[in-house]
C-alpha cells in the first residue's frame, strides 16, 4: 500500500517545490505586481517599484557636491554684500540638509517634513540662481540650474498607475494586431497540423514497411532548435535566391519572390508553413500512439457488422482516439499561441507587424524598450487567454475521462 | 493491409514518399547550398543549382574557425547536461514522492506542476531577469537553473508515469529488511526505472539545448550564447552570408541527427507518455 509521508518523506518534493517556487511561482506574481506599475528599467525615476514617494540618495549626494563646490565657486564673483550673504546663506542650509543622507545609499523612504525641506531649498536656490544669472556674469550660470533641478528629481514620485497599463492596452492597436496575428496563427497552424498529422498517423498505423525510418526521418524537424529551423526557412523564403519563393512565384502564387516575407498576407503563410513543417511530425506520434492503442478486435467486430472503412473511421477510431486528440491539440494550441522563437528569427514580427504575437510584442517592449510595466500588461493578456484555453480542454477532457468511466 | 487494392497502396506509398520528401527537402537544400561558393550562392542561376559548381569548405572553415560556432556548441553542451543531470536527481525525488507517498496537497502539488509546463515563459523573463541581474548571475551558466521553468514539469510528468508502472512488492520486502525510502529509491527503483528515465533525460537534454529567450535575454554576452542563440545572430549580423548560415546549420544539426537516430525509440515513449492514457 501507498505510505503516509513524514517529514523525511517532504525532503522528496523540497528541491522541485524551491526551484518552481523560485523560479516558476514567484516570477508570475512579481510579473502581476510589474503591471500595475510604470516601471521602466531605462528611467531612472521609474526603475523600481515606488508604491510611494521615494528619495534617490545617490542622485542626490553627488548633485548635493557639486552644486556646494559650484555655488563657492560664485562667491568671488558677487559684488553687492546683500548678495553674498544670501549666497553663503544657501550654502550653509545645502549642507545642512546633506548631512543627513551623507552616509545613505541608493533608494530610500523619507518623511514629509525631510521632503518639504528639500523642495523649499530646491525653490529658494533655483530662485537665487536665476537672479544671479541676470545680474552677473557666473562662472558656472549655465550648469548650475541644471544641477539645482537634479535635487528636485532626486525626489522619485510613485508610479503607481494602477489599472491604466490594462486600460492602456485595451485601446492599444498594436495589442490588438498582436492578439489578431495569435490567435490567426495558432488557429490556421494547429488546424494543419492536426488534419496532416492524424493523416499521417492512420497511414503509419496500417504502414507494414518503413515505420522506422519515416519515424526517424520526422523526429529531426521536431528534434532541431526553433530557431535553427526558423534561420532554415529564412533562408528558402529569401526574395532573391530561396528556392521556395522561387518556386512560389514560378507556380504563381505570388508575383515577386521578395512578395513572400514583404507582403503580410503571404508573410503570415510562411510563418505557418515553417511551423506546420516543425511540429507535424509531433502530433502525428502523439496520434499514432493513441492509435495503437485501440484494440483491433474492435474493427473485426465492426466489419463482421458490416460497417464499412469511412463507417469504421467515425465510429469506432475517432470516438477511442478523442481523449488522445485532445491532448495533443491542447499541447499544441498552448505551443502556438506562446509562439516566440520562429517568428523572432524568421521575420522579428514584419512585415509592418503583420506577423507579431503577443509574446513577439511583449519581448519588444520589455527588452526592446526596457518597458517592464507595459510588457507585463501584454504578457499578463497572454497567460489569461493561456488559462482561457487550458480550461476549456480540460473541462472537455474531463467530461470525456468521466464518460469513460 | 488491403488486400487487392493496389492503387489505394500506390497512393499511400505516394503520400509517404511525398511526406518524407517535405521534410527532408529543407535539411538537404541547405547541406548542398553549405557546399557553394559564395559567387554561386549569390548568382541569380547558380543559387537554384542542385550540384555545387565548385564545391568548396570555405564556409565551413569560416563558421567554425572565425565566427565561434565551435563555442556556441560546446555552450550548449555544458548548459544541457547539466539541466539534464540536477533536473532527473530533482524530478526522481518528486516523482517518486507523488507516485508512492499519500501527502495532504498533493493534488495542488500536481496541478502546480501541470500549470507551469503551460504558462508562456514570457511571464518569468522579465522577474528572473531582474533577478540575475541584482544578484549579478546575468552572462554565466547560472543560466540551468531557470531552465527548470521548461525541464522540470515535463520530466517529473514522464517519471511518475514510469514509476506508477513498478510494481510495489519489491519496496514492500525491501522495506521490511530495513532500507530507507532513500535506499529503495536508489537501490531498486531507479535501477528498475532505468529505461523511463534515460527517456526523461533525452528529452530534457533536447529541450535545453533548444532553449532561446531565456539565453538570449539573459546571457547577452556572446561568449555565453548557445547555439539557436548564437544562429540567430548570425542572422542579424550577417543577413547576406547564406553560405555561414547553412553551414552552420549543418554543423549544429548532426549532434541532434545524432541523438534522434540512436534514440528514437525513447524519444516516442517519452514523447507520448506524458499524454497518453494507458
Amino acid at each position: 500500500m501507498k505510505r503516509k509521508m513524514g517529514v523525511k518523506g517532504f525532503l522528496f518534493i523540497l528541491p522541485a517545490l524551491i526551484l518552481i517556487g523560485i523560479f516558476s511561482l514567484w516570477p508570475v506574481i512579481q510579473s502581476f505586481t510589474y503591471t500595475f506599475f510604470d516601471y521602466r528599467l531605462n528611467d531612472q525615476q521609474k526603475s523600481g517599484l515606488y508604491l510611494s514617494e521615494r528619495f534617490n540618495t545617490d542622485l542626490y549626494n553627488e548633485t548635493a557636491f557639486y552644486v556646494g563646490m559650484f555655488l563657492e565657486q560664485e562667491i568671488p564673483n558677487i559684488t553687492d554684500p546683500k548678495d553674498t550673504s544670501k549666497l553663503k546663506q544657501t550654502i550653509d542650509q545645502l549642507r545642512a540638509i546633506s548631512g543627513q543622507y551623507e552616509d545613505q545609499e541608493g533608494v530610500i523612504t523619507i518623511s514629509d517634513e525631510q521632503k518639504e525641506e528639500l523642495l523649499s531649498f530646491y525653490k529658494t536656490a533655483s530662485a537665487l540662481i536665476n537672479d544671479f544669472n541676470d545680474k552677473y556674469e557666473l562662472a558656472n550660470g549655465e550648469n548650475l540650474p541644471l544641477l539645482i533641478d537634479d535635487i528636485n528629481n532626486s525626489i522619485i514620485p510613485s508610479n503607481f498607475i494602477g489599472l491604466d497599463g490594462y486600460k492602456k492596452a485595451l485601446s492599444d492597436d498594436r495589442v490588438g494586431l498582436a492578439l489578431k496575428n495569435t490567435i490567426v496563427f495558432t488557429v490556421v497552424s494547429v488546424f494543419f497540423e492536426f488534419v496532416i498529422g492524424l493523416g499521417l498517423a492512420l497511414i503509419l498505423n496500417k504502414a507494414i514497411f518503413g515505420q522506422g525510418m519515416i519515424r526517424a526521418t520526422s523526429l529531426i524537424p521536431w528534434a532541431i532548435p526553433t530557431a535553427v529551423a526558423a534561420l532554415m526557412w529564412g533562408y528558402l523564403y529569401d526574395g532573391s535566391y530561396g528556392i521556395v519563393a522561387k518556386l512560389f512565384e514560378y507556380l504563381g502564387f505570388i508575383e515577386n519572390a521578395t512578395d513572400l516575407l514583404q507582403s503580410p498576407g503571404w508573410a503570415m503563410t510562411a510563418t505557418i508553413i515553417a511551423d506546420v513543417w516543425k511540429t507535424t511530425p509531433y502530433m502525428a506520434l502523439l496520434l499514432l500512439a493513441g492509435l495503437q492503442n485501440i484494440p483491433k478486435g474492435l474493427y473485426e467486430a465492426a466489419s463482421i457488422d458490416g460497417a464499412n472503412k469511412i463507417q469504421q473511421f467515425f465510429r469506432v477510431t475517432l470516438p477511442l482516439l478523442k481523449p488522445a486528440i485532445l491532448v495533443a491539440l491542447l499541447f499544441r494550441t498552448l505551443d502556438a499561441f506562446r509562439v516566440f522563437d520562429l517568428i523572432f528569427v524568421l521575420t522579428s514580427g514584419g512585415p509592418g507587424g503583420a506577423t507579431e504575437t503577443l509574446s513577439v510584442y511583449a519581448y519588444k517592449l520589455m527588452f526592446g524598450q526596457t518597458n517592464f510595466g507595459y510588457g507585463s500588461v501584454v504578457v499578463m493578456l497572454m497567460f489569461v487567454c493561456v488559462a482561457i484555453i487550458a480550461i476549456i480542454f480540460v473541462r472537455i477532457l474531463g467530461t470525456n475521462l468521466m464518460d469513460k468511466n | 493491409m488491403y488486400k487487392g487494392n493496389r492503387s489505394l497502396k500506390i497512393l499511400t506509398i505516394l503520400l509517404i514518399v511525398a511526406f518524407l520528401f517535405a521534410m527532408i527537402f529543407p535539411f538537404l537544400w541547405v547541406f548542398i547550398t553549405s557546399f557553394k561558393t559564395t559567387g554561386e550562392i549569390y548568382s541569380p542561376t547558380g543559387a537554384f543549382n542542385i550540384i555545387p559548381d565548385n564545391p568548396t569548405t570555405k564556409n565551413y572553415v569560416s563558421v567554425l574557425f572565425e565566427k565561434g560556432i565551435l563555442n556556441a556548441v560546446k555552450n550548449s553542451f555544458i548548459v544541457s547536461s547539466v539541466t539534464t543531470i540536477y533536473i532527473i536527481f530533482v524530478a526522481t525525488l518528486c516523482a517518486y514522492a507523488i507516485s508512492r507517498f499519500h501527502f495532504r496537497g498533493k493534488n495542488v502539488l500536481l496541478g502546480l506542476i501541470l500549470a507551469v509546463s503551460m504558462f508562456p515563459q514570457m511571464i518569468v523573463t522579465g522577474p528572473v531577469y531582474n533577478l540575475f541581474n541584482e544578484l549579478g548571475l546575468t552572462n554565466s551558466f547560472a543560466i540551468v537553473l531557470p531552465y527548470s521553468v521548461i525541464t522540470l514539469p515535463t520530466a517529473v510528468w514522464i517519471l511518475v508515469t514510469h514509476f506508477n508502472q513498478i510494481p510495489l512488492a519489491i519496496e514492500e520486502s525491501a522495506k521490511m529488511d530495513g532500507a530507507s525510502p532513500f535506499q529503495i529509491l536508489y537501490r531498486i527503483v531507479f535501477p528498475l526505472a532505468a529505461p523511463g528515465v534515460f527517456t526523461t533525460a533525452i528529452i530534457v537534454f533536447i529541450a535545453a539545448w533548444n532553449e532561446f529567450l531565456l539565453t538570449i535575454t539573459l546571457n547577452a554576452d556572446q561568449a555565453y550564447h548557445t547555439v539557436p542563440v548564437a544562429i540567430s545572430f548570425l542572422r542579424t549580423q550577417f543577413e547576406i552570408l547564406w553560405g555561414e548560415v547553412t553551414a552552420a546549420t549543418t554543423i549544429v544539426t548532426i549532434p541532434t541527427l545524432i541523438i534522434v537516430l540512436l534514440f528514437q525509440k525513447q524519444i516516442v515513449s517519452g514523447l507520448t507518455s506524458g499524454g497518453v492514457k494507458e
